[in-house]
């Protein structure tokens, strides 16, 4: 450790040998000591720059930006085990297509039955029976 | 240990546990809100890089390597982030000088504590990006030698260098007002 090294420490770390890089901490210690005199200016001026970068306000965020920095965050994943279906079922679309063809496929074999005939309550009745609706049973149940 | 726990909370965070996530928050977003404040100048700006770094973050967790600490990491891309803020600053201002505002008072002034303190905080503001990010980091945040090296990408020797001038050009604007007064 040389007086020169020893200054130029001061000048980048401060006053506190602590801060100092380790591996010079010890010599620049033993330095000081012997010699206190020689130091004192730096280590005064050094000191005054510390004690005001110490008076220097903590900044802290704000609850809000807390809360939008936690917000952001990934969310948690659904526990494994049991089926869980996505709440936008891909699928769901095509099922909607599928029944909808069922629809009209019943619909187009149904119909020339019914028109076949004039009768309409033979169509009623297809109908009715496509509902599991029983007639007879309604009439039963009110006491006909 | 510090390291220990991050890993243990960024695995958690990482799969959405809301108490790790407010602990990676709770501990980080003060010293990068800090940084990025003292960087910049302007809180606002400071709140968008902190909220950026965090984003970031959160998208790095998922397929997170130990290789540097987690609080290392932070720094340097908060870091980054100002340094493009910065950049664009000054893109923004072609022909004109950078933003280096005379923080010295005038003679007149008496420098009371609030003065003194904004005066430290405007000469910090002043000082060339990188001496102001290594004054910050060690002088002001407690990092290590080694961890500010880290962060800034630079050796132990070149973080003392900047440290040197930044405090030089603190000290002298730190005396110059203390006559005045």
């Amino acid at each position: 450790m040389t007086e020169d090294r020893l200054i130029e420490l001061i000048e980048a770390w401060g006053a506190d040998p602590s801060a100092f890089p380790e591996a010079e901490r010890a010599a620049a210690r033993a330095m000081l000591a012997a010699q206190p005199a020689r130091f004192a200016a730096a280590i005064a001026e050094a000191r005054a720059l510390d004690a005001a970068l110490a008076r220097m306000p903590e900044i802290l965020p704000s609850a809000a930006l807390t809360e939008a920095l936690i917000a952001s965050a990934p969310k948690a994943r659904p526990a494994a085990g049991g089926l869980r279906l996505p709440k936008f079922a891909p699928w769901a679309p095509a099922s909607g297509f599928a029944a909808l063809a069922a629809g009209l496929f019943m619909g187009v074999m149904v119909a020339p039955a019914a028109s076949a005939s004039s009768d309409t309550s033979e169509v009623e009745s297809v109908i009715e029976h496509a509902l599991g609706y029983d007639p007879a049973a309604f009439t039963e149940e009110l006491g006909e | 240990m510090a390291f220990t726990s991050d890993l243990d909370q960024i695995t958690r965070a990482a799969a959405g546990d809301p108490a790790a996530v407010r602990a990676l928050v709770n501990r980080y977003s003060p010293g990068i809100l800090s940084l990025a404040t003292r960087m910049l100048a302007d809180r606002a700006e400071a709140e968008d890089v902190t909220q950026e770094t965090f984003l970031r973050a959160w998208k790095a967790l998922p397929g997170w390597e130990p290789r540097a600490k987690f609080s290392t990491w932070l720094h340097r891309v908060a870091l980054n982030l100002c340094y493009d803020r910065l950049r664009k600053r000054k893109e923004s201002l072609p022909g004109e000088l950078p933003d280096l505002a005379d923080t010295r008072l005038a003679p007149h002034e008496a420098l009371d504590q609030s003065q003194r303190v904004s005066a430290i905080e405007g000469a910090i503001g002043a000082l060339p990006e990188r001496q102001s990010a290594a004054l910050t980091l060690c002088a002001l945040q407690g990092h290590s030698q080694a961890e500010a090296a880290e962060i800034l990408e630079i050796s132990v020797e070149a973080v003392e260098s900047l440290l040197a001038r930044a405090r030089r050009t603190l000290r002298a604007q730190l005396l110059e007002g203390r006559t005045s007064s």
